[in-house]
Order: C-alpha cells, then sequence, then structure tokens
C-alpha cells in the first residue's frame, strides 16, 4: 500500500479556535502562551544578566525595532535598505534637542521619533512613486549622503558628533523602556496589520494596481506606512542617542541597514514576531562569536548562509507550523 | 504515445486529481475538458514535469507539501519522476495557461530563446512555419513580446512551443480570453499543425465548443476525476455534455 506524508491540524488548535476555549485553561494556555512567552522573557531575563550582557540586551531590542521598523515597510512592498536612516534621523533629532536645548529624555525620546518619521518620510517623498530595486537604492544611498553633508557642512558637530547627551536615570529604566516599546510596537502594529488599514497595507505588496482601483490613494498609504516604520526606527535611534551619550556620524552606520534585513530574513519575513526573533538571535550570536577574533564575521556569514539555505520560510513560521500542526502517514486511499 | 496511469496529485491535504488514467496515440488531437478547478492544469503541470520543480520549491519554503503516484509513461518509458527539461529534450513541450512570453524580447527573439535547443537552420526552418501558420505575427516580429495583444501572444506562445519541435504538443487553455475570431484562428492552426507536421496535440480546455469539433478523442474531467471518454463527435452528442458545456 502506498503512503504519503499528511499534515494536519493538531486537535487543540482546532478546539481552541472558537468562543469554547475559554472553557478550559488548556486551550487558553496554548492560545496565550505563545505570547506570554516573550513578555516574561524581557521582564525576567534583565534580573538574572550582568551588565555587559544587559547592555547586549539594549541592543537587540534596538535592532528589534529596527527589524521591525524593515518588516512593516517590506509588508507595504517597499524593501528599505536605509534603516539607518530612520535610525540616524532619531538618533540627531534626540542629540539636538538634548545638547543645544538641555531637553530632557523623557520628552526627546517621544519627539525625535515623531520628529524623525516625519522627516524621513519627507526625504523619501520624492521616490514614492519608485517601486522595487529603484527605491531600495535610493534608500541605500540617503544615508550615505547625510553622513557626507555633516563631515563637509560640519554641522552638529561634524565628525566629533556631540557628546554629553543625558543619560537615561538607571539601567533598569532604559531596560524596561527599550523592551516596553518593543513589546508595544510588537503586538501594536502586528494587531494594526490585521485590521483593515493593515490590509491596504499589505494590498500594496500584493497588488498595487488592484488597491488603486478600489479608489484608494496607495501614496497616501504608502506615506503613513513611512511614516510609522520611520517612527519605530527613530525611536531607537534616539533610544541609543541617550544610552551611549552620544550621537555622530556612526548612527548612519550600514550595520543599521543591514542587520535588521538580515535579522527579518533569518526570523521569517512577513511577520514582525519573526523579525524580533531574528535579532533575539543575531545580535547574541554576534556577541559570543566576538572571542573568536579576526574570523567573527566569516563564522557570523556562514552561519547566515547556513540558515537562509535550510530554513528559507524563516524560524518563526517554521516554529508557528510545528506549534499547530503535526504529520503522520496515511495510506494512499484506493 | 502517452500513457498516464491512476495518476493522483496531492496539493498537502487537497487531491488535484484522482485516479486519473488516459492515453495519447500518436498522431491524435485529444482533447482534456472540465470546468475551472477540475484539474486541468495540475494534469498538465504533471505530465510537463513543472510539478516536479514545484514540489521542490514548496519544500524548501515550507508550503504545501505536492505529492504524486501514478505512473506516466512517454514512447514506453517511465518519465514520473523526470526533471521538466529531461522531458523537453524527449520531445513533451508544454505551452502553459495565459500565454507566458518573454514581454522585453521581440517576437523572432522570442522563438530563438525558446528554440535553443535546436540548430540555428532548424529554427529559421520552424520559424518560417511559424509565421506561415500565423500569418499575424509576421508584421509584429520587430515588436516586443509585451505589447502585443493577448491573441497575438497566445500565437507566440503556441509558435514558441512549435519552434523546440515537439513530437507532443500540450496546450494549456489556449483559447482563454481569446475573441471568437481569434479562437478560430487558433483552432484552425491546431489543426493545421497536426495534420502538416505530425504533431500530436493535447488540448486543455473549459470552453468546449470550438474544441470537441476538431478532437479525436475526449476526456472529461471533473473534480479531477475522469467522468466521461469518447471520440469528439460522441461527446458532441452526449446531452450532459450538451446542459453543462453548451448550455443547450
Amino acid at each position: 500500500m502506498k503512503k504519503r506524508k499528511e499534515r494536519i491540524d493538531r486537535g487543540i488548535k482546532v478546539r481552541s479556535e472558537d468562543v469554547f476555549a475559554v472553557c478550559s485553561w488548556r486551550e487558553m494556555l496554548y492560545l496565550s502562551s505563545p505570547r506570554w512567552l516573550p513578555v516574561f522573557i524581557f521582564l525576567t531575563l534583565p534580573l538574572l544578566l550582568g551588565p555587559y550582557w544587559q547592555k547586549v540586551m539594549l541592543s537587540v531590542a534596538v535592532f528589534g525595532l529596527l527589524a521591525i521598523s524593515w518588516d512593516i515597510l517590506a509588508q507595504t512592498g517597499m524593501i528599505s535598505l536605509g534603516q539607518a536612516l530612520f535610525f540616524g534621523m532619531g538618533a540627531y533629532c534626540a542629540g539636538v534637542m538634548n545638547h543645544y536645548f538641555g531637553i530632557s529624555p523623557f520628552i526627546t525620546l517621544p519627539l525625535a521619533a515623531v520628529a524623525g518619521g516625519a522627516i524621513s518620510t519627507l526625504l523619501l517623498l520624492p521616490v514614492l512613486r519608485l517601486r522595487g530595486i529603484y527605491f531600495s537604492m535610493v534608500t541605500l544611498i540617503l544615508p550615505l549622503m547625510l553622513v557626507r553633508v555633516i563631515e563637509a557642512t560640519k554641522i552638529f558637530g561634524g565628525t566629533e558628533g556631540l557628546s554629553g547627551m543625558t543619560p537615561l536615570p538607571s539601567i533598569w529604566i532604559e531596560i524596561y523602556l527599550i523592551f516596553g516599546v518593543l513589546t508595544a510596537a510588537l503586538f501594536g502594529f502586528r494587531r494594526m496589520l490585521t485590521s483593515d488599514f493593515g490590509l491596504v497595507l499589505k494590498g500594496i505588496n500584493d497588488n498595487d494596481r488592484s488597491v488603486t482601483n478600489a479608489g484608494i490613494n496607495i501614496y497616501w498609504f504608502k506615506i503613513q506606512a513611512l511614516f510609522i516604520a520611520g517612527s519605530v526606527g527613530a525611536f531607537a535611534g534616539a533610544f541609543m542617542t541617550h544610552v551611549y551619550m552620544f550621537v555622530g556620524m556612526p548612527v548612519f552606520a550600514l550595520d543599521y541597514s543591514i542587520l535588521p534585513i538580515a535579522a527579518a530574513v533569518v526570523g521569517g519575513p512577513g511577520s514582525l514576531a519573526g523579525a524580533t526573533l531574528g535579532a533575539c538571535i543575531l545580535v547574541p550570536l554576534s556577541e559570543v562569536l566576538r572571542g573568536i577574533g579576526g574570523l567573527r564575521i566569516v563564522f557570523y556569514g556562514a552561519f547566515l548562509v547556513v540558515f537562509i539555505v535550510a530554513i528559507p520560510e524563516g524560524l518563526f513560521h517554521y516554529a508557528q507550523r510545528k506549534y499547530h500542526q503535526f504529520e503522520r502517514w496515511v495510506e494512499v486511499e484506493k | 504515445m502517452l500513457e498516464i496511469e491512476n495518476l493522483m496529485v496531492f496539493f498537502e491535504n487537497a487531491l488535484a486529481v484522482n485516479g486519473l488514467t488516459m492515453a495519447v496515440n500518436t498522431g491524435e488531437i485529444v482533447g482534456v475538458i472540465g470546468s475551472n478547478s477540475a484539474g486541468k492544469t495540475t494534469l498538465m503541470n504533471t505530465v510537463s514535469g513543472l510539478i516536479i520543480d514545484m514540489r521542490i520549491k514548496e519544500k524548501r519554503k515550507g508550503g504545501e507539501r505536492i505529492t504524486v503516484y501514478g505512473r506516466i509513461s512517454f514512447e514506453g518509458e517511465d518519465i514520473t519522476e523526470a526533471s521538466a527539461d529531461a522531458r523537453v529534450q524527449k520531445g513533451i513541450v508544454l505551452s502553459r495557461e495565459r500565454h507566458p512570453v518573454f514581454g522585453e524580447s521581440s517576437v523572432i527573439e522570442n522563438l530563438k530563446i525558446s528554440g535553443h535547443l535546436r540548430k540555428r537552420s532548424e529554427i529559421a526552418e520552424t520559424m518560417d512555419s511559424v509565421f506561415e501558420l500565423f500569418p499575424a505575427l509576421y508584421p509584429l516580429r520587430k515588436r516586443k513580446a509585451g505589447f502585443l495583444s493577448g491573441g497575438e501572444q497566445q500565437m507566440l506562445a503556441i509558435g514558441m512551443a512549435l519552434t523546440v519541435r515537439p513530437t507532443l504538443l500540450l496546450l494549456d487553455e489556449p483559447l482563454l480570453g481569446l475573441s471568437p475570431l481569434m479562437q478560430k484562428a487558433v483552432v484552425e492552426a491546431i489543426v493545421n499543425l497536426n495534420q502538416d507536421s505530425g504533431i500530436t496535440v493535447v488540448i486543455c480546455e473549459q470552453f468546449a465548443r470550438p474544441v470537441l469539433p476538431i478532437i479525436d478523442r475526449g476526456y472529461v474531467v471533473e473534480n479531477g476525476m475522469l467522468t466521461l471518454s469518447g471520440t469528439g463527435a460522441e461527446l458532441m452528442d452526449n446531452p450532459e455534455i450538451k446542459a453543462a458545456y453548451f448550455g443547450i
């Protein structure tokens, strides 16, 4: 008898799909534990780690935010190669506000997020009609261009940057602030993307002409998506300014553009949780590999290649599938 | 020439083709008639080997698992697991649904690209016969294929399949989206092709009216299963076919 492998939903997934899930703790746990797990880890892990790894966690959260910002844009059909633009804009906005006007970090952070997002959107406004690789090229070039502008005109401290920012009061406030924002962004924007507004954004990615045919101005929606993604990236930048107490040309570095994309690809493009998961893996990995020395980048690259070849759908989608479904051999009915 | 025995194709748990058995003899025109989602395109993809490629891609990205059971043999040789390009070299050529052409290349370039397996002299020869078969294409031969109308693209797609010099030509929905006049031209071209060049043709169509008169034998597929088979005339006289496909 011939057999084939069948993939079906787990019983508990089917049982917990409708309202009766609330009748049983097991079903409720099944539904909610994947959501609680990251929150729980973000809350407890900082208590267990030393100061060095606490700093690493800050950068995990920052790259997580950048990856979320990249993924929102990618789901709207705009492949950005320049997350550093948003990051740097936010960093400089916060730096300028704090350095020249002495505004407290708790005010500069939200202000810089909004202002950085708005300025980045304005900068990208002329190229909004470009699609695909052309849009990507412009986003890649812009941060590199801004670095030279700062170097040549010597504004905002030029090559030396601005230093002596007000730090946040303590490491605990830093950690719980950034992880609070990361969790809010992760769950909030995930919900946004499943709302009607999010459906339009995903529609633009899928087939922008059909969206136009439905009487929707896609450019207005693209502007909104850019602003949202820009603000998320700018917040990460502003936060880093206050953590390092310094802002300078490195904020426009290529790392801030490339690592979020790598994170989203490893974690699973098309889902914000995947992007965050990717950042949670890649950033600590790069720290662990630091001990190796010169070959660090080689190992890092080899890991990325192996990962992309082995699980091209991304870790999150793979895990999600295993969580919801199982496989078994069945006989082909005759 | 082509024998399909008990073919089953699963897309994950959905059965697209269920226990299909059919045969194509040399020199025939065989029609596979079925409504939407009957499994016609899946059948064509399975026979042409494209499904093997799809299976690998889906497996890599963790998508739907495609399972193929049964046996396909071509001229006595089992080709069930042969790759699509190997099948083309054996002479099975598919003209895909929705007339995919190389939009950035001109008509002549399209024909040259698809005929790269053959010698230059052979390509030139087939190209002449393609323009003879579809005279409408000749004035457009320098035009970019992306700028052709749907019907012209369809002619080009069939022409591209012909430049490979197939022994078995599979046509997936050749009449899709064509005007009645264009449909007539394409159907006439298929008959000429079969009679003059002796190419065996399998046509998959849901629009049965223009196809039934020209086929030697036909198979009616519903939900992946064979429901009826017979000669073209038999099928045309069948009251169920009349009701379902002619609306009489």
